[in-house]
């Protein structure tokens, strides 16, 4: 465990120390990850300009839903795309057998092997986004609420993780998947909105199949004190089966490579 | 005749931030940067006949693909005076385009998901190639390079030798006059490098095209270039024929002999300096004006079946004479 | 590099162009397939439609808004900055700067041989479009149509130029890429890809107007679904061609300063 702990570290002291070479990319990825709330922010003003709630939620609700979408969206561009990308790049050039031959877990190495520090921008906008929004609800959160939330937290980043996996194991059957990296992208976006304003397939899809709702809806709902305990257990257990399967099909990949490499 | 390729006192300097290593150097380069100027090339003056080919040697960072970049305008000099083929290369005119070509062998301009046939194609209407004059031209590139089938399957299907026999392809399809090859045999095996070199050979010979190539690949040069310049930091440091070269830098000969029964390796002292002794063979190196007297004694003295007489292997001359204007270098900065 | 070069050599590269684009029909459904915005959007406000229209928007002009967003991004979109970044980073800008054609021309053709490609999504969505809305939401007047292909080759024209822009960048700065980003979060906000122009407060409006974006989509959107007559249409496209001059000396100048610093250091 100690052995992980330290190769951890030193992937991101590296990550870091890269960072620290390209020191407009502070400057321009906190003023992204602002822009990139505020581009959340104006169509809910706009839409909550007409109506007091909307699909059961009010502008201050909603923006909770926001917050947590851009603590998670800081974190998978942060920490889970950028290494998983090299991933991709490795299957392309045929370099991931140097990963391969090193005795440490696969997973752990890939998974680790980048990080965009200056990412960590989007946890200041989203800490604004949260206290704004409880201002406008009037009352803050309570204890128990925020327990729920947190624990709902570590699930949706573990289940965004698993999801990411699943999607880079594709790299190992498809020729080429960077564009994967966008289309990813594009369907994390709807997390935006709470989904009770899908309807009907898409509601399914975004709760069960691609598991938006628990990311950013649930852990909202949980500040609200809105979420069952059934619910909660439920999320937890869905998010942990997700990492398993995932788990078993980065194997499964990592046993084809190798195979078929040979 | 006007030289095809007159380059003279070209200087080009480049700018680059000093990165130290560390957390805490890296935190201060935030704030503060340091630069320093490096010296690409240095004051070099050289020029190339029509239908010459020139070799480019030089240890990695000489400034060879720096001088090459200049000479097809891809890079502006910091100081002096370019023509190639009459035109000023950093003036980029379609007709100086339309008469040179580069080719890198650490990068490609085929089309990686499309046949080479595309990238032809592409090419014929960029130089604006008549169809005929294209049909022409590529039969004759394809004969040459036996193609074949290679044309009509993707790039990316390719082996790295078939793939750079391709970006040649591609790259003369407008029959230019000047050819800049950048290490056109990187990576690739003795016997495609021999077919690379032979057809080099052969379109400089059927077009008269200039050509001046860098390789790290001494046979290269020694297969294709009868003239040599090489640069070390920037600056000549040596401009003229490969053979004078190796003669002036090692004016010994190897000659290797072998015998009938194992060799002894003291018994040859005195018949110059033993490179090396195995079983039956041993190498000698001798003085070149020795040479002859050397032999006839050794062939008095020894039952020799077999005789052969070289010149240093080019590699070691290289490597001679880039250790010999480093201590200069050091002598000079003390 | 001559006009008339340029223009002998346009079909052969439109050719082979399209080739290239064929071979990468993969990347590019995955590509539409990331460019969903506007159906997510249509999702949100429809859900706020449901009980009552808002402004001129019912659920039926929503759909119809946003399903023509969909098509203009389609047809429109540019994505000259990442490749120029690309090929600056991996030498590839070298190979294009020794050939007799100006680069930027070659940009052009390749993203005009693409439309085929985007022609073969954007067909379908536009007749699923009129089966849901029905034809009488769209203008009957063919000049208003006239006016729209001129505005889809501004809006055209617009992304290609600021792509262009933002991609001479990369001859100074290596994240370039970022600052298209910006420009992104902005185009999200202020070109109606999001939300129709109109139902932002009127003030800010103002400032939209000003701007860039609403010309780079939302104003073909607007066309298309019937929010100006003649005049209204003719004033807006005339502005929306302002800012392709504009664009087109800014690229210019960032083309000729990024080329001078390329020739000074290299790639």
């Amino acid at each position: 465990m100690l052995r992980y702990a330290t190769l951890l570290y030193v992937q991101i002291r590296a990550s870091l120390l890269l960072a620290l070479q390209y020191r407009w990319d502070f400057v321009i990825d906190g003023a992204i990850s602002v822009l990139w709330a505020v581009t959340a922010l104006v169509p809910l003003t706009v839409a909550f300009g007409e109506r007091a709630s909307i699909a059961g939620w009010t502008f201050g609700e909603a923006l909770l839903v926001l917050g947590w979408f851009t603590l998670l969206q800081g974190i998978l561009e942060g920490a889970i795309n950028p290494s998983l990308v090299g991933v991709v790049e490795h299957i392309r050039r045929g370099t991931l057998d140097f990963v391969l031959i090193k005795p440490a877990d696969s997973q752990f190495l890939v998974s680790t092997a980048r990080f965009l520090p200056w990412r960590a921008t989007n946890a200041v906008t989203a800490a604004a986004v949260f206290v704004y929004a409880f201002r406008r609800i009037g009352h803050g959160p309570s204890i128990q609420g925020v327990a729920a939330a947190l624990v709902l937290f570590a699930t949706a980043v573990l289940l965004l993780y698993s999801l990411w996996i699943l999607t880079v194991s594709a790299a190992f059957y498809v020729v080429k998947v960077d564009n994967l990296t966008y289309l990813f992208g594009a369907v994390f976006d709807a997390a935006r909105w709470p989904s009770s304003i899908f309807k009907g397939a898409l509601r399914l899809v975004f709760t069960f199949v691609i598991p938006l709702a628990l990311m950013t809806t649930f852990p909202a709902q949980a500040l609200l004190d809105r979420l069952s305990l059934p619910t909660l257990a439920g999320a937890i257990a869905g998010a942990l089966l997700f990492a398993g399967a995932a788990r078993f099909v980065w194997l499964q990949s990592i046993r084809k490579y190798t195979s078929a490499s040979s | 005749m006007l030289p095809m390729i007159s380059v003279s006192d070209l200087h080009k300097h480049y700018r680059v931030h000093n990165r130290p290593p560390g957390v805490m150097a890296a935190l201060k380069s935030l704030v503060h940067r340091d630069y320093k100027e490096v010296r690409a090339v240095d004051g070099i003056t050289f020029s190339v006949e029509p239908g010459e080919r020139v070799g480019f040697l030089g240890p990695n960072g000489a400034g060879k693909t720096t001088t090459l970049k200049v000479l097809s305008g891809l890079l502006h000099p910091t100081r002096g005076q370019v023509r190639v083929g009459g035109f000023t290369p950093k003036d980029r005119r379609d007709a100086f385009l339309s008469t040179i070509t580069l080719v890198m062998g650490q990068k490609q301009q085929l089309m990686w998901d499309l046949p080479p046939s595309e990238t032809f194609e592409l090419n014929r209407g960029i130089y604006d190639i008549s169809r005929s004059r294209f049909n022409e031209t590529i039969a004759e590139l394809s004969s040459w390079l036996e193609l074949g089938s290679l044309v009509s399957k993707p790039t990316r299907q390719l082996s790295l030798g078939e793939r750079m026999k391709c970006e040649l392809a591609a790259a003369l399809i407008h029959r230019p006059s000047v050819l800049f090859l950048d290490e056109p045999t990187i990576g690739l095996d003795v016997s495609m490098q021999s077919t690379i070199r032979a057809f080099i050979k052969q379109y400089n010979e059927r077009y008269g095209a200039t050509l001046i190539l860098t390789s790290h690949y001494m046979d290269d040069v020694t297969a294709l270039c009868p003239r040599v310049v090489v640069v070390d930091r920037g600056k000549l440091s040596y401009d003229g024929g490969l053979e004078e070269l190796v003669t002036r830098i090692r004016p010994e000969k190897r000659v290797m002999l072998r015998l009938d029964r194992d060799v002894d390796a003291s018994a040859w002292e005195g018949f110059g300096k033993v490179v090396s002794t195995e079983g039956r063979s041993v190498v000698l190196q001798v003085p070149n004006e020795q040479a002859s007297a050397i032999i006839t004694r050794a062939l008095d003295a020894f039952p020799v079946e077999d005789l052969t007489i070289e010149n240093a292997p080019l590699e070691e001359v290289m490597s001679e004479l880039f250790s010999r204007s480093r201590a200069a270098a050091e002598e000079g900065d003390t | 590099m001559s006009l008339r070069n340029t223009v002998r050599a346009m079909p052969v590269i439109l050719k082979v162009s399209f080739s290239e684009a064929l071979a990468y029909r993969a990347e590019f459904m995955i590509w539409v397939l990331t460019t969903t915005m506007p159906l997510i959007m249509l999702a949100l406000w429809s859900a706020v439609a449901s009980e009552a229209p808002v402004g001129r928007f019912g659920q039926t002009q929503f759909t119809a808004y946003f399903l023509s967003t969909f098509i203009v991004r389609q047809l429109t979109s540019s994505w000259a900055a990442w490749q120029m970044n690309y090929e600056v980073r991996h030498g590839v800008m070298s190979m294009r700067l020794l050939k007799p054609i100006h680069p930027l021309w070659s940009y052009a053709a390749e993203h005009w041989a693409a439309l085929p490609m985007r022609l073969v999504v954007a067909i379908p969505m536009a007749a699923i479009a009129l089966a849901v809305v029905g034809a009488r939401q769209l203008p009957s007047d063919p000049a208003i149509w006239g006016i729209w292909c001129a505005s889809m080759a501004g809006a055209w024209l617009i992304g290609f130029l600021t792509g262009v822009t933002v991609g001479c960048l990369s001859f100074h700065l290596e994240s370039s890429v970022k600052v298209m980003d910006v420009w992104f979060a902005l185009f999200f906000m202020a070109s109606g890809y999001l939300f129709p122009i109109v139902l932002l407060p009127s003030a800010i409006r103002h400032v939209v107007d000003w701007l860039p974006f609403r010309y780079q989509l939302g104003l073909p959107v607007e066309i298309m679904t019937g929010a100006y007559d003649r005049a209204g249409a003719l004033w807006m496209v005339a502005r929306q061609w302002g800012f392709v001059l504009l664009l087109l000396g800014l690229a210019t100048i960032a083309w000729r300063t990024g080329i001078k610093r390329f020739e000074a250091y290299g790639g």
